[in-house]
């Protein structure tokens, strides 16, 4: 690849090639998109651009793999799109990345100026459309501001609490003659991220934590997106209370560490629910007390202090009080709180060895655990964890949403940051297969596995003929139970067994393995327990193309502990109408 | 049945660009937030705008409108110049009902 030699300020260029130059000069190696008639002008000088442009089947393909380098790299993952249609099938990807504070820069072509607002062929209002689930977007009809819109969209993406930022650009601004002039420096009076944390709140932080007899860690995907694991990792040992990480913070923590009490949730372990509910301190971390976290809100850790540190200030108190905020950068703000724990600490060092002594038996008595059919066909969960452990811990997974993914958030041991990509605020259904491509781009010379359900990945597979002809080669394994699992799962549980439009009827229609074959994968197939790890083993033996195995598992296995939408933590369920055993439990 | 309602004024200056009247607007309504009144002008600065909002308070406290209002971008500065003793208990019927 050419090197990418700085442009000149003051060079006169097309306000195509002023894009193109801008983006070059904001760092971006890769980008995903998909050409249209507004957009045009700028594929243009793509063509001689040192950024690799990897051209997908369909726009959320561009939108979700631009997700998956960005979560593996830590950059910006850029998507381009063109107006109207293609704009619009950016916003499930732009929803997804907002949910998941993901740094992405979004490009859209727009009809010509004069046109907009005229209900012109393609034309759609695209930063309209995105103003609620976008950090900040832009509309651009003059091409002298593309360099000072693209770097501040760069800038305000990857600072503070990551997001998307979309820039749609009219056509004639493309067209029309400019000089690039890329600014030196960014002036956003509106924007100022707070990343070092106050020093007042930070002492006051330390001291709750030394008065503390049952705290916890509850660690937040923040803690990922800030780089903060390592650091992380010293501050608990400091402390030495458990933790738990949320879907979005697997891989924060080891989860072989011992004081690891798994995740809590509607899906979590029994002892990280009951560690939250029976604390008397959270130590929340860059976590937002999500529903799906807190269940029933006014039950949620009722006996709790809340010690909350967040990049973001509005989600201080936003669902629960805290009792002593931390807004900041949180690699900053525990940079800054392990020294002032050792001094209060010094002063007065709580006995946790009780409240460790029950997290302990709760992870003992209740682990993770799944029943082997009686018929001889294939678990799902069995599946799930030989994947993870074959494929072993630098390995990248990435799932769509349903019950593979809350299994492979279960029964994969994860020990590493950035080896876990979800879509966990908005579950978004096809976000796997994407994203798994875009985790390959950035991570080349790393094994990503999507983790997908059939449903899925009959969402989002056509990309997997991007990744064959783009040498992208992931691997797919399609947890196959001929339903849509979770919502037949609810249907089981809640509406008595009736599955209204969960059967996705066949494991033969879509073939899966020659559909695979057709777009240039290797498509093979497994359905008894006995050909499992040779299958696995055989998929992993292939690098120099997508593979996807077709497992062909048991319909009617589910998903546990429990949490029902609505309910309290305290009602977890180990199984179906089956409550941990808590008289027997020392709480 | 007497609702406490709680009145607060805000004085927030915006970039004078388009849309910013829009994202101010969505805001408040995708957040569930009440405008009571809301009125925009010039400032002696051609590139700012001053909005003055009347936020009525329920269910959500008057730090959660202020932060996800200074999360938008375009918006630069946000005032409570709510008078004092707005404390209001609303006996009124609402208008629509």
């Amino acid at each position: 690849m050419a090197k990418h030699v700085p442009t000149a300020n003051g060079t006169e260029m097309t306000g195509a090639t002023s894009l193109v130059k801008s983006l070059e000069a904001a760092g971006v190696e890769v980008m995903f998109g998909l050409p249209g008639g507004a957009i045009l002008p700028a594929y243009d000088p793509i063509y001689d651009s040192t950024i690799r442009h990897i051209l997908v089947r369909h726009e959320q393909g561009a939108g979700h793999a631009a997700t998956g380098y960005a979560q593996v790299t830590g950059r910006a993952g850029v998507c381009i799109a063109t107006s109207g249609p293609g704009a619009t099938n950016l916003v499930t990807p732009l929803m997804d990345a907002a949910m998941d504070s993901v740094p992405l820069v979004a490009i859209t072509g727009q009809v010509p100026s004069a046109a907009i607002g005229t209900d012109a062929f393609q034309e759609a209002d695209i930063r309209g459309i995105t103003m609620p689930f976008t950090k900040h977007n832009y509309l651009v009809t003059n091409p002298d501001e593309i360099p000072g819109v693209i770097a501040e969209a760069f800038h305000i993406a990857t600072t503070g609490r990551p997001g998307p930022v979309l820039v749609d650009i009219a056509k004639d601004a493309l067209q029309k003659m400019t000089t690039y002039n890329w600014p030196t420096s960014i002036k956003l009076a509106g924007y100022n991220p707070r990343t070092t944390p106050d020093a007042q709140a930070i002492t006051d932080a330390a001291a709750l934590i030394a008065q503390s007899s049952k705290p916890v860690f509850y660690v937040g995907g923040g803690v990922i997106k800030a780089n903060a694991h390592a650091d992380l990792r010293q501050l608990v040992e400091l402390l030495g209370g458990p933790v738990v990480t949320t879907l979005m913070a697997r891989g924060a923590f080891p989860d072989s560490h011992p004081l690891h009490m798994g995740m809590p949730g509607m899906h979590g372990t029994v002892a990280a629910v009951t560690a939250l509910q029976k604390a008397d301190l959270l130590i929340t971390l860059g976590a937002r007390f999500d529903d799906r976290v807190t269940g029933k809100l006014s039950t949620f850790a009722p006996n709790a202090k809340i010690l909350h540190a967040d990049i973001d200030p509005a989600e201080i108190g936003k669902n629960r009080h805290a009792d002593v905020a931390v807004v900041g950068d949180v690699k900053e703000t525990i940079a800054a709180l392990i020294p002032a724990l050792k001094a209060a600490l010094a002063k007065n060092k709580p006995d946790l060895t009780a409240w460790l002594r029950q997290m302990n038996s709760l992870k003992s008595t209740y682990p993770l655990g799944f029943d082997t059919p009686d018929d001889g066909s294939l678990s799902p969960q069995l599946v799930i964890q030989r994947l993870g452990q074959i494929s072993g811990t630098d390995t990248i997974f990435t799932a769509g949403v349903g019950q593979h993914q809350m299994w492979a958030s279960q029964f994969i041991s994860y020990e590493h940051p950035r080896t876990w990509l979800n879509s966990g605020g908005a579950g978004t259904m096809g976000y796997g297969v994407p994203a798994a491509m875009g985790a390959k781009v950035g991570a080349p010379d790393t094994t990503v596995w999507a983790i997908d359900g059939d449903g899925c990945f009959q969402m989002t597979n056509q990309e997997l003929v991007t990744c064959a002809l783009n040498n992208i080669p992931i691997k797919v394994a399609i947890i196959n139970n001929e339903s849509l699992g979770m919502v037949r799962q609810w249907q089981t549980l809640f509406y008595d067994s009736r599955y209204s439009n969960t059967s996705l009827d066949s494991k033969r229609v879509p073939n899966f393995p020659m559909l695979a074959e057709s777009m240039g994968c290797v498509g093979l197939s497994c359905e008894r327990p006995e050909d499992l790890d040779k299958t696995i083993e055989k998929a992993m033996s292939i690098n120099d193309q997508p593979v996807v195995v077709d497992f062909r598992v048991h319909r009617d296995a589910m998903v546990w502990p429990m949490v029902a939408a609505g309910t309290s933590n305290d009602e977890i369920m180990i199984a179906r109408a089956t409550a941990p055993d808590w008289d027997s439990q020392e709480l | 049945m007497t609702t406490s309602r709680r009145q607060h004024t805000l004085e927030v200056l915006v970039e004078n660009e388009p849309g910013v009247l829009a994202r101010v607007a969505g805001l408040f309504s995708r957040r569930a937030f009440n405008i009571e009144t809301l009125n925009v002008g010039p400032t002696e600065d051609s590139s700012i705008s001053k909005m003055i909002i009347g936020v009525a308070v329920e269910g959500h406290s008057l730090e959660q409108v202020i932060a996800q209002l200074d999360k938008l971008v375009s918006v630069i500065s946000i005032k409570d110049v709510t008078p004092k003793a707005k404390e209001v208990h609303d006996t009124q019927p609402d208008y629509q009902n």
